[in-house]
């Protein structure tokens, strides 16, 4: 399956044509968001990322399903105050 | 010369622009352990009617600078401006990086209050300093605007003085003007935007006021060991922590794509929460651009000296030139999205224009977004949109309705989609998408207001109703306490890594003994005080809504409705 991964500020790839922060990534059937983040190779911990899974808030745990939108931010706690 | 030192003890300096004289008082017991908007809720519910005509001589215009102002604490010099909002006719408060908190806290000024109506015509410029107060003619800086107006200021004043003033808006008396101050640079660009004062502002016939604060001190610290201890320990976890870095390469214009990816970015006036041309307006493309034009502009800038965040930014054009600076999330929202525009640069001239009007930016976006849907313009037309910010400009009765407001704009052109509540227009996220910030907005005392407790960071389903009361109450009382204490909102980020620090600053600053939980008392203090002066001013749980058609119009593209319970909302202040 393909899914549509939007990289955030810090994530974007530098890559030899500029940076990028939107990539098709294929995955096999069943993978979790966790696992798109290994695929991925992003390390940060789970308490500085906000995982939002077609415009909701995801969790590693949650199984993606071709052409879902994964929005991957390193964003957290802070500022508002939460 | 007044003494401002031995005592050592921050003093109350009133000015009544009636008799055009001062006094200077001792601090009240009741004020002492309050500071920013904590004071200013204190000074409102002790000293003005609530039910007092804002443009009236009853309000008072009100400055004071937070707890722990005058120390260039990373993040923590900011000005908290007060009085009654003749945009929402209830308790305001308004707060602004640069230089006036500082400087003000150089001439031992725990808070000032500006009372009365002016006996005769022309503009003022109040000047203080360690002679004291006094009133000098506004001369030829009166009628300019204030990127006219303040470099003929810092002339007449010297390069050194604080500044904070209104532009042609404030004049005018429209309930959309802001009161600006000056950046660590000397640009009249920290605006303490929300809520109309500088209409109160102008309605005390002052221009400006001038702190001129050169023969000044430091406020004292009484434990200077333990401040300093505290202090490092806070810019450690500040430095160390991820989102500083974030903020500094992108500021708040990392938000477009954040809401846009859930959803939750305003567009089109307020119809939908996704905007197709997002990657144009967001703060990646941004730094790239401005990284590839140079000169003067610059993707990491700091508003107020000694910040080690920079979230700041100065946007320069295809020639290198600043256009404006800064270049913020919710402007770029109101201005883009939710008009359907999504060049930068149009943004960008746009946003000088309604600054250089001394203008709320939220405030003439979320307007010019129901003049759009009145068919004044079209949207994505940005000719258009700097046409009618030419009327405000010009003074017409067009740019008069323009420049009060969403609500007001909302009310003449009779259109029911107006995102506003208590008459303050929405910032840069949904409520039906965000539900939390939507019971921010519903149930702030200050009206719709993303600083009083913005939620999107948070990691609950947003779109789950029955969560959001608690997480925006938890959230609005933190913000409450960081703008009692001047704290920026981004040094909540150090401050939420290292908690204590807040309680040893504090304790070394002013010999005080508070515990860990100080943050959460001043907050709370402040929201019941702002709420009892609405609830005197009439504004009650019946205003604490989402306006109705966003209950029932659905946003794509979750085509989700604001479906927190009003049972749930009228609890919001039962702590």
């Amino acid at each position: 399956m393909k899914v549509t991964v939007h990289l955030h500020t810090t994530l974007q790839r530098q890559t030899p044509e500029g940076l990028i922060r939107r990539l098709e990534v294929e995955l096999p059937g069943g993978s979790r968001v966790a696992d798109l983040l290994a695929d991925l190779e992003i390390t940060l911990s789970m308490d500085a990322l906000l995982l939002a899974v077609n415009a909701r808030v995801a969790e590693p745990e949650q199984i993606l399903q071709d052409g879902d939108q994964v929005n991957i931010m390193p964003a957290i706690s802070g500022g508002g105050g939460s | 010369m007044v003494d401002i030192t031995p005592e050592r003890h921050m003093k109350v300096w009133r000015v009544n622009v009636c008799e055009q004289t001062y006094s200077i008082e001792p601090t009240p017991d009741t004020w002492a352990h309050l500071g920013g908007r904590g004071l200013v809720a204190r000074i409102l519910v002790d000293e003005v009617a609530p039910t007092c005509a804002p443009l009236g001589p009853g309000n008072k215009l009100l400055f004071a600078p937070g707890l722990l102002v005058g120390h260039m604490l990373s993040s923590c010099d900011r000005i908290s401006v007060g009085g009654k909002s003749p945009l929402t006719g209830g308790v305001k408060e308004s707060n602004a990086g640069g230089s006036t908190g500082l400087q003000l806290t150089r001439l031992g000024i725990k808070a000032l209050i500006i009372e009365d109506a002016p006996a005769r015509g022309g503009w003022w410029v109040l000047l203080l300093s360690p002679e004291g107060a006094r009133f000098e003619p506004a001369g030829d800086v009166a009628g300019l605007s204030v990127y006219e107006a303040a470099p003929r200021l810092l002339e007449r004043y010297g390069n050194h003085v604080a500044i904070a003033l209104i532009g042609p808006g404030g004049e005018m008396r429209l309930s959309a003007a802001g009161i600006q101050n000056l950046d660590k640079d000397k640009v009249p660009s920290r605006i303490a935007a929300r809520g109309g004062l500088g209409a109160v502002m102008g309605s005390k016939g002052l221009k400006a006021i001038v702190i001129d604060a050169k023969a000044g001190e430091k406020p004292p610290i009484a434990h200077i060991e333990d401040f300093r201890n505290a202090q490092k320990e806070y810019n450690k976890a500040l430095m160390s922590h991820p989102q500083t870095k974030v903020y500094a390469d992108y500021g708040t214009a990392a938000m477009p794509r954040m809401s846009n990816g859930f959803g939750g970015l305003p567009t089109r006036n307020f119809s939908q929460g996704t905007y197709e041309d997002v990657e144009k307006i967001s703060g990646e493309y941004m730094r790239e651009l401005l990284l590839q034009r140079g000169g003067e502009s610059e993707t990491t800038h700091a508003c107020m000296a000694g910040c080690t965040i920079r979230c700041s930014n100065i946007f320069g054009g295809e020639d290198g030139k600043a256009i404006v600076s800064p270049l913020e999330y919710e402007t770029i929202g109101l201005l883009g999205p939710n008009l359907c525009i999504s060049e930068l640069d149009s943004i960008a001239r746009m946003c000088y224009q309604i600054n250089d009007l001394g203008l709320d930016t939220i405030e003439v976006g979320a307007a010019l977004g129901v003049a759009a849907e009145a068919g004044l313009m079209q949207f994505g037309d940005s000719t258009r949109a700097m046409e009618l910010i030419d009327e405000i400009r010009k003074g017409t009765p067009l740019g008069r309705v323009l420049g009060s407001g969403a609500a007001t704009t909302g009310i003449v052109f009779g259109v029911e989609k107006v995102p506003a509540v208590k008459g303050q227009a929405m910032s840069a996220y949904e409520p039906r998408a965000i539900k939390g910030t939507g019971v921010t907005y519903a149930t702030s005392p200050q009206g719709a207001d993303h600083t009083a407790g913005l939620t999107i960071r948070a990691k609950v389903d947003h779109l789950d109703p029955t969560v959001q009361v608690d997480l925006s109450r938890k959230t609005q009382i933190n913000m409450a306490g960081y703008d009692t204490l001047g704290a920026c909102i981004f040094a909540g980020f150090g401050f939420a890594a290292a908690p204590e620090t807040i309680r040893d600053l504090l304790n070394a600053r002013y010999d005080w003994q508070v515990n860990g939980d100080i943050l959460q008392v001043l907050g709370k203090e402040a929201l019941k005080l702002e709420r009892q002066f609405n609830l005197g001013a009439g504004l009650t749980s019946a205003h604490d809504r989402i306006p109705e058609w966003m209950t029932r119009q659905a946003l794509p593209p979750h085509n989700a409705v604001f479906d927190v319970s009003e049972k749930e909302l009228d609890e919001f202040f039962n702590w």
